[in-house]
């Protein structure tokens, strides 16, 4: 399934407590960071800084294909949720795929309400950085 | 030396003694709005200030009669002991702390050392959602006057040269960030401080675990260093109001100051408003 079509699977639940179930089941699934990733010396240049929760970021570019692996503390399920259901719906995209996506994935899966402003704004910044490095991918 | 209310403050072991008292109620209260299903205390409901505490329409809380439905639905009662706790340094938890005195409800405890301090402690995490019976809550009267400042009040308290403490970072304060480290931006068009206003960030009000410092340090931060006098009238603001509470609930519980006001307008209202004045 495309981004576009996993925020619409998510929106069309109705129920505000259905969808945080389902995020927070796609927190549990967040992928584990391949471990040389995690053990490489430029570790801290993959934390996303505008987030105030630590998290730190990685894309690849593999036969044309786009790779992202996130590492989120299991103390932000919110946050973990996200960026796992953006993986789920980024990976194996190419680059073009990626930057003709949705720009406002909050507002499409119908979580923006129900977060409210003050956690839109880290989750929005996550978002904008993936697409940035994935477009810097193909330079 | 003792906290002025040491009373209002509960250990992680004495909320393990009384987890199953029938007249309290322990509330999680985080930044998180998921950390709560995750694992919570068991008996703990969550309340969540997007959904739960704030009103969808104005930039307000919620009314006396939604608060009244909400407190039934979490089966509390008017006479329930609430103890609050939560991530982040128990931020979330004080804020709630503060809302609830908003509504004047009585009994209001924080749990010292928040969420992080109980789960470091190895102490059980739950799943089980509690089952709660309804209560026929009633607010009495709106309490706001006494804990909460709105713009036009500090304005007059700025001209009147009345203390303000700014709990925000150094940088924020300064004008040098507009939001915190590691935070977006918050959308405020100026960055700076109220003119007047002293620079205690919040942190300092607490240990490396959480918990809230000695009265001693206390007193050296907010009495000695910043020369605050308990019976002044104190505004605290930060961000949006929510680290304040936190040093609301320090300067009025641990410290016995009789006259400090959140104003939960804070940054993002006073750095968008056009002629505001700024330092």
């Amino acid at each position: 399934m495309s981004l576009s079509e996993e925020l619409s699977r998510f929106n069309m639940l109705d129920d505000r407590d259905f969808k945080l179930e389902l995020l927070l089941d796609f927190a549990g699934k967040l992928p584990p960071v391949p471990q040389h990733l995690m053990d490489a010396d430029d570790r801290s240049n993959h934390k996303v800084h505008e987030c105030l929760t630590p998290v730190s970021l990685w894309t690849e570019l593999q036969d044309g294909k786009v790779y992202i692996h996130a590492d989120v503390p299991r103390e932000s399920p919110t946050v973990r949720g996200f960026i796992s259901l953006l993986i789920k719906g980024l990976s194996g995209a190419t680059p073009q795929e990626v930057a003709d996506g949705p720009t406002n994935p909050l507002h499409d899966s119908g979580l923006a309400p129900i977060l409210g402003m003050n956690r839109q704004q880290g989750l929005a910044a996550i978002y904008q950085r993936i697409r940035r490095e994935v477009a810097a991918l193909t330079i | 030396m003792p906290y002025a209310h040491p009373e209002v403050l509960v250990s992680t072991e004495w909320v393990a003694e009384h987890l199953n008292d029938k007249d309290l109620r322990i509330v999680e209260a985080n930044e998180d709005i998921l950390l709560y299903d995750t694992g919570h205390i068991r008996n703990a409901v969550k309340i969540d200030w997007t959904n739960d505490l704030q009103d969808s329409r104005t930039r307000d809380y919620i009314s006396e009669r939604y608060f009244a439905d909400l407190m039934s639905e979490k089966g509390i009662a008017n006479d329930t002991k609430v103890v609050f706790y939560g991530d982040q340094n128990n931020w979330w938890a004080c804020y709630a702390f503060w809302a609830f005195r908003l509504y004047g409800h009585a009994h209001c405890f924080i749990m010292d050392g928040g969420r992080k301090k109980w789960v470091d402690e190895g102490r059980e995490l739950t799943k089980d959602k509690i089952r709660t019976i309804p209560t026929n809550y009633h607010v009495d009267k709106l309490q706001e006057e006494k804990v909460r400042a709105f713009r036009d009040e500090v304005l007059h308290h700025m001209h009147k040269r009345k203390p303000m403490v700014d709990v925000r970072s150094p940088q924020e304060f300064s004008g040098e960030m507009l939001h915190m480290p590691d935070y977006p931006q918050e959308g405020a068009l100026r960055a700076g401080h109220i003119p007047g206003a002293k620079n205690v960030p919040w942190s300092t009000a607490v240990n490396n675990d959480g918990t809230f410092r000695s009265s001693g340090d206390l007193r050296q931060i907010y009495e000695v260093e910043l020369g605050l006098h308990r019976d002044q009238e104190v505004i605290t603001y930060c961000r949006i109001g929510e680290r304040s509470s936190h040093t609301w609930f320090v300067l009025t519980y641990l410290l016995g100051f009789e006259n400090v006001r959140n104003y939960d307008g804070s940054w993002t209202e006073w750095g968008n408003l056009v002629r505001a004045p700024i330092e």
